[in-house]
């Protein structure tokens, strides 16, 4: 099959849950308390607690992964972490090809929450096997 | 503000000199503890490490103690990974990280501070697997 730009990468639709974020804060390591810890959130003037960036990276590398298959090899892989995001709401992940050349291909990448926002925005980029 | 002024000097002072390194071996029951954590259920992670986990495996954090003077908590702006080759189930990996920039930025909803840090990681055989830069802002 031949990659042409503009190809949409297959939606990966995640449900993030306070448990998740609990099993990934110790599967990381990561214990800052905004993550699983109510109050602390709030008194950081958040709505209550929020995803890691680092799980919102996971859910895209998880998209660029499950659509490069054993086509390719991931050769760099960039996220921004542009706005929050909360357990028990959807987060699609998304994606289209944005540049090929020859056996480097370019990969526009995002997560979107229910309102459309793009709170994670990244770029992947891989190189197939000839 | 002076407080602020001295946190970002002492931060400064930091940049381009190595962090004591850290060094851990990709253990199968890590890996699938992780994987579950992302809920990414594809086999080939029962060997190998999705894009993510070498931040797992031997955590650089950057969220550095004399930074938490200024401001009140931490952001993570943006991560950006680098692949050399695989990880795999019993690779001994060493991550060595510095800081690589500190700055301030000042906008409409008050002032932040951007760390960006680099970390190198290094598997048994004394080759670089991937490297990692990220930043860390408080705010």
């Amino acid at each position: 099959m031949t990659i042409k730009v503009g190809d949409e990468i297959p939606e990966l639709v995640k449900h993030p849950t306070t448990r998740q974020l609990v099993q990934y804060a110790g599967a990381q390591g990561d214990f800052y308390e905004i993550h699983y810890d109510q109050a602390y959130a709030q008194s950081m003037a958040l709505p209550g607690v929020i995803l890691h960036g680092l799980l919102k990276a996971a859910f895209l590398g998880q998209l660029v992964t499950d659509w490069l298959g054993e086509r390719g090899t991931l050769k760099t892989f960039e996220v921004s972490y542009r706005g929050i995001d909360v357990p028990g709401q959807p987060y699609s992940c998304r994606g289209k090809v944005k540049k090929v050349d020859g056996d480097e291909v370019e990969l526009e990448v995002w997560g979107e929450n229910p309102d459309g926002q793009h709170t994670t925005v990244g770029t992947a980029t891989v190189e197939m096997r000839s | 503000m002076s407080t602020r002024t001295s946190v970002i000097e002492r931060l400064r002072a930091r940049i381009g000199k190595a962090e004591p390194s850290t060094e851990a071996t990709v253990e199968a029951g890590h890996l699938k503890r992780f994987v579950e954590a992302i809920g990414d259920p594809n086999p080939r992670w029962t060997n190998e490490a999705p894009p993510t986990f070498l931040v797992a495996l031997v955590p650089v954090s950057m969220h550095l103690a004399e930074a938490e003077e200024y401001g009140k908590g931490w952001l993570n702006g943006g991560n950006r990974f680098e692949y050399v080759e695989p990880v795999k189930v019993g690779d001994r990996i060493t991550a060595t990280g510095r800081v690589a920039d500190v700055y301030e930025k000042t906008g409409a909803s008050g002032s932040l501070l951007f760390i960006i840090f680099e970390t190198e990681y290094v598997n048994q055989h004394g080759r670089t697997v991937a490297r990692l830069r990220g930043t860390a802002i408080r705010r």
